[in-house]
């Protein structure tokens, strides 16, 4: 009787870890084979998100960095700037997605930010041009960010998927569909990446003088 | 002590002539006794780099926008100067707030400021009246 027990136990707990739902592994590089983490991936497979969120999601300023640099959200939901930091910004958005921009002092919070449409959201800071972040607004439930060997758990039913990620070539706001090789357990996606466009910060401009 | 005298006087004289070149001008902006906007860019292009070759004052704007800071202080000194600009952007509170400057380095950038004024040929006389009407603003930039 313990035995069975025991053996329903141990089946139960096979079916609910994570191993058992995740059984996909993508790896993304870039053009060099370079494992890219970061890289935001959104199964298209299944349902649109149909209720929204009512958490409200948290992209912070901490010394003087976006924190996190990404942030993924679903269609629909809002934003809080807090700004831990002692020093006033003035974060701002040109995305087509959502434009805004908040002027943000030492505690004087701004109300949250909806996002109601889908897509990339680029943000800047008007007084620190070094301050660079994301808000990837997911049109689905199943969105998921590669980690630092560039690798992605996904669902078994993954099937048709999309990769973004900040320094991809051409259109910021471009998410490249892909799908997934019948049979197959692991596989690999390359996105072309460029580097990064240098600041207009005192720091960049005048690097030479302080040797970094 | 006939020729000191002499001396002393003619100093004075000189004094109360420099004096009487200056007073006609008093109905004239310092903005344009300084020479307008080329001069006020020339003055802050010459702090800009002032403070990116310093290595303490540096630090405080590292990560600051360095084309937000230039058209920001250029307008600032103008509309300070009673130039035709109006100064909207950020107070000097807002702005230096939570930076913890200290008396040291608002010294060093008064200093640099000078440099800058030196090296845009801007005479003395002009840079005591351009810092006497900065001064009442430092009690909102440092230590808050």
């Amino acid at each position: 009787m313990f035995v069975i027990r025991t053996f329903i136990i141990l089946c139960i707990l096979c079916c609910l870890s994570p191993q058992a739902l995740l059984a996909k592994t993508l790896l993304l590089t870039d053009q060099h084979h370079k494992p890219l983490s970061g890289v935001v991936v959104e199964l298209l497979d299944g349902d649109m998100i149909k209720v929204v969120p009512s958490e409200v999601a948290v992209m912070d300023q901490v010394g003087k960095r976006f924190a996190p640099r990404l942030l993924v959200i679903s269609k629909g939901q809002s934003v809080r700037f807090p700004n831990s930091d002692d020093i006033r910004h003035h974060v701002y958005s040109f995305s087509q997605a959502k434009s805004f921009e908040l002027k943000l002092y030492a505690g004087t919070p701004k109300k949250p930010i909806i996002f109601e449409q889908s897509g990339i959201v680029v943000l800047g800071c008007n007084i620190h041009d070094s301050m660079v972040g994301y808000i990837y607004v997911a049109n689905h439930p199943h969105v998921y960010i590669s980690n630092d060997k560039g690798l992605v758990e996904l669902p078994d039913f993954t099937q048709d998927y999309t990769v973004w990620h900040e320094t991809q070539v051409g259109d910021i706001n471009q998410r490249e569909q892909h799908q997934w090789s019948a049979r197959k357990q692991q596989q690999i996606t390359i996105i072309t990446t460029l580097a990064p466009l240098p600041r207009n910060t005192f720091g960049e401009v005048f690097k030479e003088h302080h040797g970094h | 002590m006939g020729r000191l005298f002499g001396r002393v006087t003619g100093l004075l004289c000189i004094v109360i002539l420099l004096n009487a070149c200056v007073t006609p001008k008093a109905n004239v902006s310092l903005y344009h006794q300084l020479g307008g906007e080329p001069t006020i860019e020339r003055i802050i292009d010459s702090f800009i780099n002032e403070i990116g070759r310093h290595p303490t004052i540096i630090q405080y704007f590292k990560e600051a926008n360095v084309m937000h800071f230039r058209t920001g202080f250029i307008r600032h000194m103008c509309a300070l100067l009673d130039g035709p600009c109006k100064y909207t952007g950020d107070s000097m509170v807002q702005i230096h707030t939570g930076m913890d400057i200290t008396t040291r380095d608002f010294n060093i950038v008064v200093e640099l400021l000078i440099t800058a004024m030196n090296e845009a040929g801007v005479s003395h006389v002009l840079q005591n009246q351009i810092l006497a009407r900065m001064a009442p603003l430092r009690s909102e930039i440092i230590k808050i």
